[in-house]
């Protein structure tokens, strides 16, 4: 199999916004659950995918140490090649050193301006000049409506494609009319792309509630392999 | 004193560079009464520590060879391995480690978990060496204890926990808070030599009991009994202590203690943990391989009734001769023992068996399971294993890393041409990372090794230890050529001088190996070439590989495959077939797009993040790929790959980019492939130079 396939057989292929050059906008997209249901795991699928269509990707990784970061993207590397017999699997791996890189803070250390300030050095110096963010562990019980839209401006000035992790509560009912569940139900439209990650039958689906500029469509399910956190083809 | 093995302990003091462990060491040993005066490692009487034995170590404040010695504290017997703390002497660190029971990881309190800290830990995981860290100069400006424990668990893994807060911090560092006793320590006296037990001061109590709770919580993971009495609001000191040992000697917990050995405060608590908490060696499974039974694994009984089991790990030319370390591991090494060297079978008798003291050493009769001691006069290779000549077994061989960096050395004169050999025989014999052969093209003597540093030391050394002066070259990168695809060869090697001629065919391929650096497989059906002459194709390719053709480097991870060829019964011989193998290599390779290999640093830049920008486009403009950044308040640590080709001079670049703010380690990743532009230039440097010639 070929990188190409790889990429085309990507169940998440019918998410949008698609990360990436041959994406008209920027957008932002969301990934919403409860504590340890995978959000990372689907973050950092997204962000491989970006970089196998030839993207460069930002991860930043909010209250995680950097060798954590890397090691969910090994593993899951390793879990998507496993069983496919892909073809230059060394080049693989090279393609993902090359076209990520993790920026770890503090939860108290991140900021707009710090973000803006780390991406001008990048960008400026033409050391890393990435086609998306994702963001791990932003706080978004503490962060208001207007950091969110501050972030939005900094990505769109800067033409990026930004996806985010957003930690529910169980005991926090409260959604927006289309099942966007707390912390994110009163932002709902600064995002294009929004998944909930819900426990099923003793399994996980990722269900897709928004999908403004996608070909997946609100409603639409993907179950999610427990056992290696993997998104599956949805039936 | 009765030999009592559960009284034992071997530990290793390791850490990151200048983060204080042998000025720790100087402390243990003054404080267990094996030094009557403590000598700084800098210090103004011009001494140096009593570990830093090498003349160099004294001067540049480092530690380069792993100094072995042994202490008593309260009725136990510690031997202590001092390890280097930089990485291009790693060789040192991992030898210490496959011997040690235990260690103590030092840690600096400003610096915290540097990237040296992060190799360490993970040597000592891969010999799976119990732990506890020690939070070392606390005394200084910006000391903060608890980001570093915190680092411990975010960045080693560790399930750290403290057992013990700072009282102060920075110039007001008192003393210690133990969380076990609920007391506080202070060190009275001109060297800290006097504990003094007190109440915790009242404005500390909140956060001790705080600090008392999380450690009960994770303790009484390992102690049901413990749990009960924690639920009950009665646990002991004898069930924490119980739970904390059981967690430590189970890799599960690593206690973490606090103090300023420069200071001298908390040192003697350190070595009431070292006692209590780290292994003995009847507690450590070592396994050894029966030769007898294919390499069979069984697990040595720390016995002295038992037959000897023991490891060499690590060689010293002295006055006296070679000097070689010893673990024991199963029986007792006696004087006047006879004792086999299990590689070769070489049998040797026992003659002076001395316990080492840094480099002063006393004699001794006999050494039980689990000691570390040293042998005179037995000539052996680091990491060869003795037994009693009724077994013949062998311990696991030890990790041996690759050299990236090579330089030419041409000694000065004739009498240093002699010395530099006797310098290199005995080098090459205590150091397996270090290097040399003698290039054929250009007859000169190549070293090789693990850094600019560890090169620079062996020159030294050379120089003063045995008056040979040598001129050496530009330190040179260990480039590696391999191949990236299958290609096919049929190379017949034809010669007829008159007598009798050389005649031999070999036809196979070439493929690409993942792991390994040779294979020769043999698929040869029907005696198109006879069973004697297979060695010889085997001999050729090995000899191939020496030197390709693109930089003149090593070629790595080919395996060489025959399926036919041809012979004459009178012409064939095994030279003939050696060279048809040459040919046949010769002619596949240039085939199978051969690329070359170059050594990737993993570098780690640490210092203000204003400067980060500026640290980024260095690297950066260095080939570097970053790998990512780790921002912790005013400070931050960039993590890249850079090829070692582009990192010579980097310290001077990054000091003037930085005001001298950022430092930077780097330690060997792995060989890569050179892009095409650099491929080129190296390759048309190669060629220059054998035009040259």
């Amino acid at each position: 199999m070929l990188k190409k396939d790889l990429v085309k057989n990507n169940p998440l292929r019918i998410l949008s916004p698609a990360p990436g050059k041959d994406s008209p906008d920027c957008s932002m997209g969301v990934v919403i659950s409860r504590a340890g249901l995978g959000k990372t795991a689907v973050l950092v699928q997204i962000a491989l995918d970006a970089i196998f269509r030839g993207n460069k990707v930002l991860h930043v990784s909010i209250g995680e140490g950097l060798d954590k970061a890397k090691v969910w993207y090994d593993d899951l590397f390793h879990e998507i090649i496993k069983g496919q017999s892909v073809e230059n699997v060394t080049d693989l791996g090279d393609d993902i050193r090359k076209n990520r890189m993790i920026m770890t803070f503090k939860e108290s250390a991140f900021s707009r301006p710090k973000l803006e300030e780390r991406l001008n050095d990048l960008v400026y110096q033409n050391i890393f000049r990435p086609d998306c963010v994702v963001i791990d562990g932003l706080d978004f019980a503490g962060a208001d409506r207007a950091a969110l839209e501050d972030i939005r401006e900094l990505m769109t000035a800067m033409n990026l494609h930004v996806w985010f992790t957003a930690l529910s509560h169980r005991d926090d009912q409260r959604a927006s009319k289309n099942g966007v569940p707390a912390p994110c139900h009163e932002m709902e439209d600064l995002f294009e792309t929004v998944i909930l990650l819900q426990p099923q039958d003793g399994g996980i689906n990722l269900r897709i509630i928004k999908d403004d500029v996608g070909s997946a469509g609100a409603g639409r399910v993907l179950p999610l392999d427990t056992a290696t956190m993997i998104v599956t083809e949805g039936k | 004193m009765k030999w009592n093995i559960e009284k034992v302990r071997n530990i290793g003091i390791s850490a990151h560079i200048d983060s204080g462990k042998t000025t720790l060491t100087e402390r243990i040993l003054f404080y267990t009464q094996r030094i009557h005066a403590i000598h700084e490692v800098r210090g103004k009487d011009g001494v140096g520590a009593t570990m830093d034995s090498m003349e160099l170590e004294k001067e540049r404040g480092i530690t380069i060879q792993s100094a072995a010695t042994y202490c008593s504290w309260k009725d136990h017997t510690i031997n202590i391995i001092d390890t280097p703390g930089h990485v291009d002497f790693t060789i040192e660190v991992e030898r210490a480690l496959r011997v040690l029971d235990g260690a103590v990881l030092i840690l600096c309190s400003v610096g915290g978990v540097q990237s040296q800290s992060i190799t360490v830990n993970r040597q000592m995981t891969r010999y799976k060496v119990p732990r506890i860290a020690f939070i070392n100069k606390c005394d200084r400006t910006g000391a903060n204890p608890e980001r570093v424990a915190g680092q411990l668990r975010d960045k080693l893994g560790l399930n750290a926990v403290m057992l013990q807060i700072p009282i102060g911090l920075e110039n007001a560092l008192e003393g210690v808070v133990d969380l076990v006793k609920m007391k506080a320590l202070y060190f009275d006296g001109d060297q800290g030599e006097k504990v003094r037990e007190a109440e915790i001061p009242a404005h500390m109590m909140e956060e001790a009991l705080a600090k008392r709770e999380e450690l009960l919580d994770v303790a009484s993971m390992f102690s049901d009994e413990l749990m009960e009495a924690v639920l009950e609001g009665t646990p002991t000191e004898e069930m924490i202590h119980d739970a904390v040992r059981r967690g430590t000697l189970s890799l599960e917990m690593a206690p973490v203690f606090v103090g300023s050995a420069y200071k001298n405060k908390g040192v003697q608590a350190l070595l009431d943990a070292v006692i209590r908490y780290l292994p003995n060696p009847t507690d450590v499974e070592n396994i050894a391989l029966d030769l007898q039974k294919d390499e069979e694994e069984f697990v040595v009984r720390p016995d002295p009734e038992k037959p000897l089991i023991s490891l060499a790990f690590k060689l010293e030319d002295g006055r006296y001769g070679q000097l070689t370390y010893i673990r024991t591991y199963q029986g007792s090494l006696k004087k006047g023992d006879s004792i086999v060297n299990s590689r070769n079978g070489k049998k040797f008798k026992v003659g002076r068996l001395v316990r080492m003291h840094s480099n002063e050493m006393e004699e001794i009769e006999q050494a039980g399971p689990g000691d570390i001691v040293a042998l005179f006069g037995i000539d052996c290779a680091s990491g060869d294993t003795f037994t009693s000549s009724d077994i013949s077994v062998s311990m696991s061989s030890m990790h041996v890393p690759e050299p990236v960096i090579s330089l030419a050395i041409i000694p000065v004169d004739n009498k240093s041409q002699q010395n530099m050999s006797k310098a290199l025989n005995r080098f090459t014999k205590e150091d397996p990372t270090f290097r040399t052969f003698v290039d054929k093209e250009t007859n000169e003597t190549i070293i090789s090794g693990m850094g600019e540093l560890h090169l620079e030391v062996y020159i030294e050394r050379m120089k003063r230890e045995y008056g040979a002066e040598v001129a050496a070259g530009q330190p040179r990168v260990a480039y590696r050529e391999t191949i990236t695809q299958r290609a096919e060869f049929n190379y017949t090697h034809k010669k007829q001088t008159g007598g009798s001629g050389q005649y031999g065919r070999v036809a196979g391929y070439l493929e690409p190996m993942e792991e390994g650096d040779y294979e020769f497989v043999d698929k040869i059906v029907g005696g198109v070439i006879p069973r004697e002459f297979i060695s010889s194709c085997d001999k050729g390719f090995a000899k191939s590989l020496e030197k390709g053709s693109l930089a003149g480097a090593q070629i790595t991870g080919v395996r060489c495959v025959i399926t036919d060829g041809a012979y004459h019964a009178v012409d064939s011989s095994d030279i003939a077939f050696q060279l048809a193998a040459i040919g046949g290599f010769k002619e596949g390779y240039m085939k199978a797009s051969p690329v070359i290999m170059e050594p990737i640093m993993k570098v780690a830049v640490e210092g203000p993040s204003e400067f980060q920008g500026a640290a980024m486009g260095s690297l950066n403009q260095r080939r570097g790929i970053i790998v990512g950044t780790t921002e912790e308040g005013d400070y931050t640590v960039i993590e890249a790959e850079v090829p070692l080709a582009e990192m010579f001079g980097y310290s001077t670049v990054l000091r003037s980019l930085t005001q001298g703010k950022a430092e930077f380690t780097m330690e060997f990743s792995s060989f890569r492939a050179v892009p095409k532009s650099v491929a080129d230039s190296v390759i048309k440097a190669y060629q220059d130079e054998k035009n040259k010639k």
